[in-house]
Order: structure tokens, then C-alpha cells, then sequence
């Protein structure tokens, strides 16, 4: 039935893409528990007032009913017209939970309160929005292996005023995000001589000035090559070319062990500890490598291709 | 504290708060170790939340809740009736306070606050309690509003202003209901049951009685005239009759049947409407001689009394027409008669002696009568609020012992004086004269209006009223009590008849409770049919109904959702946008499209060099623009003048 009803929904409003704006065909309400305990309640006062004649009784029952029926109304509206923005992912380690954040924004003078975001494996976290204001929320989905985690499918839900009725709005963002595979604790160390039978490494270091090469984010700043910016206003960093520093490559066929995901796990530690340090490193994979760079984009990259190695048929051990 | 514990005393301050307020009513009402069992475990409750005590176990709670049913069992004999169930839902209430943590149990108290709401209806729908419990009812919402709310921090809603707002909406929507939601007729259980002493007349008269009840100003019931009150010597309204006399006190006796009496009445009749306080008795009081009243609503007994089924214990509302000038019951049969004369042996030996006597001088029972009168007028009876007490052979110690009494003394001496004499008599109890009020063009008739007086049968005239203190004090029928006892300090609001402002701000308040009793405690199917005829459904079947609350409640609900519509509106842009975005749409409309990202200066500039004879006033309305909204500070002017701008802007 549950299922039923999702898969109803989700042929009803089909994926969403971009900022989407709750409007009233996408909201849905019943009454909570609570509501329905109300309901039997007024059923009850109703009667008893009937019977007595107490018109005072019956005042009683028809306000609270009718404050049941705006606390309905009220409800619904604290979703109407809310809009709700992916605001990116944060990619986690397997074992940790992927965070989905999503903005909410009300365009309307009066305040939203109460919003729950919910997906099928998070949490809920409630949040309220000012009139005008907007609102970041985070989905937490606990996650188990490397690879890739989607959200498929995102609740926006309250339950103001009162608790006495849940509106809810379903939201298919089709969000997906990197899981890293977690880094192996006690790993050994990466060879320090570099393997040659790959191709060997490059050596960099600070002594010759050996060419120009494209500005990444952690990129030594005095590195900069001011000039040239100053001439074609790009920035570029020149490259020196020395033997101070040996600059790592890490192979999966370096990672000792039988087991891929092991290995990988191998690989993720010594990037994770690398990029930790600031240095510069590369990466390479049967069928890809990920030339020498520092920085966070460096680490972010050699990450995600681990997560999304996938072994080809003839393994090379 | 830590901010968990402040949260928690919160919330549950709330609940209590709600939950004290909707037992008000009931607390002095309970019996008492039923209130003190609650406000008992309110206390143990606020202390143990603030010291962070542990609850007590369930089973030691299970235990605490076998024992106050036992308890209430005990104390009130039941536990469904309104006083037991009431005491037993202020119980459980305690004891859910014993354990509540979550918002459910926080939920379960506010529901039982609303029900106890209602059983304060059940008991009393005065004003009074309405003004107490209807903001009982707010606050409870705003404590449901407010337990309700979970997880969120930061921004929050104020839950008694906000309750407050959407009350406000619900009364519309409630109001239609309660105008146009049919009333049943009857009742679908048992009426509810309260063991209540109320003030008034009661079964049984003893010497004194009355005098004691003078002295209460509560109003026993209010009338409403069709046409002219009867003057005040007519305004004898029929209550409990007594036929059984002990020697010291009158009761209606053994429920003894008698046929009833033809009455032939003659004169012009006298139409009201009586809206009768709760007595929790039986009987209703009307004018002698009532002919007709609301149907099914009681029936006339053989003494002519109005009796109900049922006690009376809500307002209640009747018609009824009497004619002031009647032949009652001129027919008596042997056992009516019997009982009519009938005195106890060996009592009031000296009263019987004297009756005999006087009947002895008069020559007929018509003089007889009279000269009973006349001793009373003419020696030296003293009419009293304050009699002293009467020893066990109450008429002989009156008449020649202390000589002071209040109308039930004179009343009980007559009636026994005829019945010795052979004269067929019995007391009658009700209710003398009553308080014109001027502002609701009704009369008041209160608790101090209380009276007794005789009624004799003689053969030819039948059941005739006599009042033996109107030959003592004839100004108390005229005129009512405050001319028989000007200046006493005993008559109840003597400074309030004393003080005409005073007397007339009491009229104010007596006219609106009775505007309250007619126009909502007493709305029912016949008030129902009248308002559904004045909007034009005549003689309203199920259908008409269904219609009036059908449209009644579209309406209402139309209201709410516009003003739920204006409260959620989008917020207004600023008028500079408004304005600018006018003159962009009227170039669209030319076929110059505002590119989005681009920049109001570069497409000023493209209208210019598209339409070179729009290109002035298409800068100045992007430059004022740009000053209204990034402008240092921007001036009023240039609102206007954009605004003009834009006005004459016609590409």
C-alpha cells in the first residue's frame, strides 16, 4: 500500500529538476494520530451536548471543531508556495552519512514553521522559515560501501499548528553523491621509492623554473606568476623542477592485499593523509590515471575515482 | 536548569496551567479530598520536575488508580453520574500528570481539560461560567500549540496569540454551526444526574422556612408578559401545595392521588413565558389559574400544581396562560375532602379550641373566615423577618405565645384553624409579586418573592385562595417586602434598593442574563424553525437545513480562506521594481524583450539604439530607477517621478 501509494506519487509529479515550488496539487494531507483522537473526542462532546441540550456544550464542541478544521487549513498553508532548492551535496566516506542540503525558501510575508525534511533513510530535523526568509536543511543518508548513494525521493512535511494534521509535499530530486570508500585504518605506508613500472614519477621540487602551468586552488600564492596574469589576465603558476620533494603516485597495484576493496580502502588512507600534509600526488588506476596536483580539487578527484572503480574483467594484482 | 529541563517545565507549566484552569469550576464543587488529591499532585509534580525527581512506577500508579476508583466509588456511589464521573476524569487528569513526558500524554491532559470544560457546562451555562471557561479553552489550545511543537529552535510561534488568531478565524464556522446544526428533541440517554442543594422551595415547610429564604435575592425565575402584567395582588405564582400537616410542619404528604378538579375559568387571560433557574425539583410555577401551558413539558396534578417528570436542572423556558379570575374544583370528593381536613390528634389542643369557638359565634363559614382574619388584624400579631422559634405544637405556641411570624406562620395557623373549624384547607408555597425590570421589560421574581398562603374550600365557590399575612401586612402583596420592612437591615440589597444607580446597574445586569438565558441557553429547534423562516425556508423540513448550513458554512469558510489567503501573501516588491517592471513589459509588448542578467544601463542603452526616439525618456526612467533602488537615499520625489515616467512612457 505504502509503495503503492509512492509509486502513484511519483508517476503524478515525475522527477523534479531546479527549484520547485509547493504548490497545492503537490501537497498532501490526512490527520495525525492525534487528530483522529480529536476528532473522536469532539464526536463525543457533540453527543453529550445533544443529548443535554447544553447549547453551551454544543458552543463548545462547534469552536474547537472549527478551530480543528483551521488548524487544517493552517497547516496546508504553512506549505503552500514554500520553495525548496538543492543546495548541493557533501560526499562522505562509506560508513558516514551522505548530507543532501536542500534551501528552503518563503516568499511569503507570514513565517513557516515546523518544516520537517524527511527521505525514506534520514531523519527528521525541523526548521522554521521567517516571512521572506530562506532556510538550509541537511538529509542525512547513512551509507554502507564506496560507489554513488541516491536520493531519490524527499519529504517536506509539518505538522503546525497543533499536531493535529500532517501536510506533506514529495519532492524526486534524483540527487546523487560520491561515496568514498572509507580510508583503511593501520595501512602501511606508500612506497617510498617510487614504482618505475608504471612509468615512474615526475620530480618537482623548487629549484629550476621549469614552464608555466594552470592556477589550482592550493597552489602556493608566491608561486604565481604575477606577470603573466598582469599581460593575459589568467592566472598561472610557474612550475620549478628539483629533487626537494619526491611526488607520490599512488597505484592500486602498490596496495598490498588480496581483497580489491581493501586496497582501495589502502589507497584512500594514503590520499587522505597525503592531501592532509598539503603535498602533491597522483593517481592511478588500471585504465586511468590522475596526473601529480596539490590542493583539495586533487583530493576530491582521486577520491571519486576510487569510489567509482569498478575492477576490470582480467584483474592485474 | 539545562535547557532540556527549562524546555520540559515548560511545556508541562503550559498543560498545568490549562488543566488548573478548566478544574476551577469544579474544585469547590468536588468533594474535598478529591480536590486536594489533585492540587496535591500538581504540586508533587511542578517540585519534582524542578528538582528532578524520578516518577513513580507504573505499578505504583496502577495502584493509585485502582484506589480513587475505589474512592470515588465510595464517595459518590457511582462513577457515572456527572458528579462521579467528573470527579473521576479531575482524578485521572492527577494521575496522568504523574507520568506524562511526551507530547502524547501532554495532548491526553488538554483533551480531558476540554472535557471537563463541558462538564462545567453541564452543571451551570450562566454567564459567569461562560466567561470563565471559553478563555479556559484558549488556553489549553495555546498549551497544545505549544507542547505540540518539536525540534525546531530559533524562530517560534507566541501560542496564546496565535491560538487567539485562530480562534478568532474558527468563530465564524463555529457560529454557523451553532445557529443552523439541527437540534434533536429529547434526549438520546438519561439527563445527567448532580446531587446539588439548590436554594427554593422545597417539599417541606416548617415554620421559618420561608423567612430564611427572604432573605436570598437570587432570582428563582424570570417572566416575560404578553400584553400588561396582572396587578400585584394577582401575582400569586402556584408552587408546591401542602395538604399534610404534623402538628409543626406542612409536606406535600404521601404521594396520595386524587382526581383532578375541574376548573371553569372566567376574565381575561394572562400570557408569559416563564424562564425557570434550575430548582432541582419537580415543579414549575405558573399563575393561579393556569389553563394551559407548553406541552408535554408536565402535567397538572390533582392540587393543581405543575409537576415535570424530571427534576429541573438546567434553565428552563415555558409558556403558559392563566386567567386570574377561575371557579376551582367545586366538586370535592370524600377522600379529598378527608385529607383536606384532616389534623393530628392530641396536637394544637388550645388553637382547635379557639376555632371551635370563633366558629361557634359566626354563623357561616364565610364569617367564620372572617373573623380568623380579623384576630389577626386586629390583635396584636406582629409580621416579622426574624420569628423566634416555635415549640413542637408550632400553631398553638404562634397564637398565643409569641405572636410574631412570617407568612408561613400565618399561612399554617389559618389553614389548621379551618381545618379544625371543619372548613377543607391546605398551604399553598410560591412565590408573591416579582421586580419589574424596566430596562427588558420583564419581571424578576426571586428567591426573597418567596410566600405562603391558604387556599380553603367552601361549597359553591370551590378551592379560593386566601393570604391571612395580606390582613396583617396588606403593603407586602401591594407592594412587596420593602415596604413592610423599610430600613431593615436584613432584606437582601437593602442598599442596593436604596440607591437608585445601584438598583438600576443590577436591572442592566439581571436584563443581559436574561438575553443571555433566552438567546443562547434557550436556542432550540423552535428558535431554530424561527430563524430558518425569517431567511425564507417556511416550515423547515431536514432539507432546509442542510441548505442553510450548507450556504452558511461556504460563506465561512470563504472568510477563512481569504483571510488565510491575506495573512500567506507574497511579500510586496518594492514599488521602484513595480514600476520598472511596468516599462519593461511595454517594450516587450514592442518587441524589445529585457534579456535576463541584463544590466538596466546596457539595456537602456539597446532601447536607444533600437528605437532612437525612446532613448531619452527610456534613460531617465532607468537612471531614477537605479537611484530609487542603489541610490544613497532615495527620496520620496523620485518614487513620484519614476512613477510619472513611466506613466507617459508610450513606445
Amino acid at each position: 500500500m505504502r509503495g503503492w501509494v509512492r509509486d502513484w506519487i511519483r508517476r503524478r509529479q515525475g522527477p523534479d529538476r531546479d527549484d520547485v515550488t509547493l504548490r497545492r496539487g503537490r501537497i498532501y494531507i490526512l490527520p495525525t494520530g492525534l487528530g483522529l483522537a480529536f476528532g473522536v473526542m469532539l464526536v463525543a462532546m457533540l453527543l453529550g451536548s445533544l443529548n443535554y441540550a447544553n447549547n453551551l456544550g454544543l458552543v463548545l464542541t462547534f469552536l474547537l471543531g472549527a478551530l480543528g478544521f483551521v488548524a487544517m487549513h493552517a497547516c496546508h498553508r504553512n506549505l503552500e508556495a514554500l520553495v525548496v532548492k538543492t543546495a548541493g551535496t557533501e560526499p562522505p566516506f562509506a560508513g558516514q552519512p551522505a548530507v543532501f542540503r536542500f534551501a528552503l525558501a518563503n516568499h511569503g510575508r507570514a513565517p513557516r514553521f515546523d518544516l520537517e525534511t524527511t527521505s525514506t533513510a534520514g531523519g527528521p530535523s525541523g526548521t522554521s522559515v521567517a516571512g521572506g526568509g530562506e532556510a538550509t536543511v541537511e538529509i542525512r543518508v547513512p551509507t554502507r560501501r564506496r560507489g554513488s548513494i541516491e536520493l531519490e525521493r524527499v519529504e517536506v512535511a509539518t505538522r503546525y499548528p497543533y499536531g493535529l494534521f500532517r501536510a506533506w509535499a514529495v519532492l524526486h530530486p534524483d540527487l546523487a553523491c560520491v561515496v568514498y570508500p572509507s580510508p583503511a585504518a593501520g595501512a602501511p605506508p606508500p612506497p617510498l621509492s617510487p614504482s618505475l613500472s608504471g612509468g615512474g614519477s615526475r620530480r618537482r621540487g623548487d629549484d629550476d623554473f621549469a614552464g608555466l602551468k594552470d592556477y589550482h586552488p592550493g597552489d602556493p600564492p608566491r608561486h604565481i606568476a604575477w606577470k603573466a596574469y598582469a599581460r593575459a589576465g589568467e592566472l598561472l603558476v610557474k612550475e620549478f623542477s628539483g629533487d626537494a620533494e619526491t611526488i607520490p603516485v599512488f597505484d592500486l597495484a602498490d596496495a598490498p592485499g588480496g581483497d580489491l576493496e581493501a586496497r582501495l580502502s589502502i589507497l584512500a588512507r594514503w590520499i587522505v593523509d597525503a592531501s592532509a600534509r598539503g603535498m602533491t600526488y597522483g593517481l592511478r588506476l588500471p585504465g586511468d590515471e590522475i596526473p601529480p596536483e596539490p590542493g583539495e580539487s586533487q583530493r576530491r578527484r582521486c577520491l571519486a575515482a576510487i569510489a567509482r572503480f569498478e575492477a576490470p574483467a582480467t584483474d592485474v594484482a | 536548569m539545562s535547557p532540556e529541563r527549562q524546555e520540559s517545565f515548560n511545556r508541562l507549566a503550559w498543560t498545568m496551567a490549562g488543566l488548573v484552569a478548566a478544574l476551577g469550576p469544579h474544585f469547590l464543587r468536588m468533594q474535598a479530598w478529591v480536590s486536594a488529591f489533585v492540587i496535591g499532585a500538581c504540586a508533587w509534580r511542578l517540585l519534582a520536575e524542578r528538582r528532578g525527581w524520578r516518577m513513580p512506577p507504573a505499578f505504583l500508579r496502577g495502584l493509585i488508580a485502582a484506589g480513587v476508583t475505589v474512592g470515588v466509588m465510595a464517595g459518590y456511589s457511582t462513577i457515572t453520574g456527572l458528579d462521579g464521573g467528573t470527579a473521576l476524569l479531575a482524578l485521572m487528569s492527577a494521575l496522568k500528570l504523574l507520568e506524562t513526558r511526551t507530547a502524547r500524554d501532554h495532548a491526553i491532559l488538554i483533551f480531558i481539560g476540554w472535557f471537563l470544560c463541558l462538564s462545567a457546562f453541564l452543571y451551570a451555562q450562566d454567564i459567569a461560567t461562560a466567561a470563565w471557561v471559553l478563555p479556559t479553552v484558549w488556553l489549553l489550545a495555546a498549551a497544545l500549540l505549544r507542547v505540540s511543537r518539536h525540534g525546531a529552535e530559533g524562530l517560534a510561534p507566541r501560542p496564546f496569540r496565535t491560538t487567539g488568531a485562530m480562534l478568532l478565524k474558527a468563530v465564524p464556522v463555529a457560529l454557523v454551526l451553532f445557529f443552523f446544526f439541527p437540534r434533536v428533541e429529547g434526549s438520546f440517554w438519561g439527563a445527567p444526574s448532580s446531587e446539588r442543594a439548590l436554594t427554593g422551595l422545597a417539599d417541606e415547610i416548617s415554620p421559618g422556612d420561608i423567612s430564611e429564604l427572604t432573605l436570598n435575592d437570587v432570582v428563582a425565575f424570570r417572566v416575560r408578559f404578553e400584553g400588561n402584567p396582572p396587578p400585584p395582588s394577582l401575582r400569586y405564582w402556584r408552587g408546591p401545595v401542602f395538604s399534610q400537616f404534623d402538628g409543626f410542619s406542612w409536606s406535600r404528604g404521601d404521594v396520595q392521588s386524587f382526581r383532578g378538579a375541574a376548573v371553569a375559568y372566567a376574565g381575561a387571560p394572562v400570557d408569559y413565558t416563564v424562564t425557570l433557574e434550575p430548582t432541582g425539583q419537580h415543579m414549575l410555577f405558573a399563575l393561579d389559574m393556569v389553563e394551559n401551558w407548553t406541552p408535554g413539558l408536565a402535567g397538572q396534578a390533582w392540587d393543581f400544581g405543575l409537576r415535570t417528570r424530571r427534576p429541573v436542572n438546567a434553565v428552563l423556558q415555558y409558556e403558559a396562560r392563566s386567567y386570574p379570575r377561575y371557579r376551582a374544583g367545586e366538586d370535592i370528593g370524600l377522600a379529598l375532602r378527608n385529607a383536606s381536613l384532616r389534623l393530628p390528634p392530641n396536637r394544637n389542643p388550645r388553637s382547635t379550641e379557639l376555632a371551635l369557638r370563633l366558629r361557634g359565634q359566626a354563623g357561616s363559614d364565610v364569617a367564620f373566615v372572617r373573623a380568623v382574619l380579623d384576630l389577626f388584624r386586629e390583635q396584636e400579631f406582629y409580621y416579622t423577618l426574624t420569628p423566634p422559634g416555635l415549640a413542637r405544637d408550632s400553631v398553638d405556641d404562634f397564637l398565643f405565645n409569641t405572636r410574631q411570624g412570617f407568612c408561613e406562620h400565618f399561612a399554617s395557623a389559618f389553614t389548621s384553624l379551618m381545618r379544625a373549624a371543619g372548613i377543607p384547607a391546605r398551604v399553598v408555597a410560591g412565590y408573591q409579586g416579582g421586580d419589574w425590570n424596566p430596562l427588558g421589560g420583564y419581571m424578576i421574581v426571586r428567591q426573597s418573592h418567596a410566600h405562603a398562603w391558604s387556599e380553603i374550600w367552601l361549597p359553591g365557590t370551590g378551592w379560593r385562595r386566601v393570604d391571612p399575612t395580606s390582613a396583617v401586612a396588606p403593603e407586602r402583596v401591594e407592594r412587596g417586602l420593602e415596604a413592610s420592612f423599610a430600613g431593615s437591615e436584613l432584606l437582601p440589597d437593602a442598599l442596593a434598593r436604596g440607591t437608585p444607580l445601584l438598583w438600576q446597574a443590577r436591572m442592566f445586569w439581571d436584563n443581559l442574563n436574561a438575553q443571555w438565558n433566552d438567546g443562547v441557553i434557550q436556542f432550540n429547534r423552535a428558535t431554530q424553525d424561527a430563524l430558518l423562516s425569517a431567511f425564507g425556508f417556511d416550515d423547515p423540513d431536514w432539507k432546509a437545513f442542510a441548505a442553510a448550513l450548507g450556504i452558511g458554512l461556504g460563506l465561512a469558510v470563504a472568510l477563512l480562506l481569504a483571510w488565510l489567503a491575506f495573512e500567506f501573501r507574497p511579500r510586496r516588491t518594492d514599488p521602484a521594481s513595480t514600476a520598472y517592471r511596468r516599462f519593461t513589459r511595454r517594450l516587450a509588448r514592442r518587441g524589445i524583450e529585457h534579456e535576463v542578467g541584463e544590466a538596466p544601463r546596457d539595456f537602456a542603452r539597446r532601447v536607444r539604439r533600437l528605437r532612437p526616439d525612446l532613448g531619452t525618456p527610456a534613460l531617465a526612467i532607468t537612471e531614477t530607477y537605479l537611484r530609487l533602488r542603489y541610490g544613497p537615499a532615495p527620496a520620496a520625489t523620485d518614487l513620484r517621478l519614476l512613477r510619472g515616467l513611466v506613466a507617459r512612457f508610450r513606445p
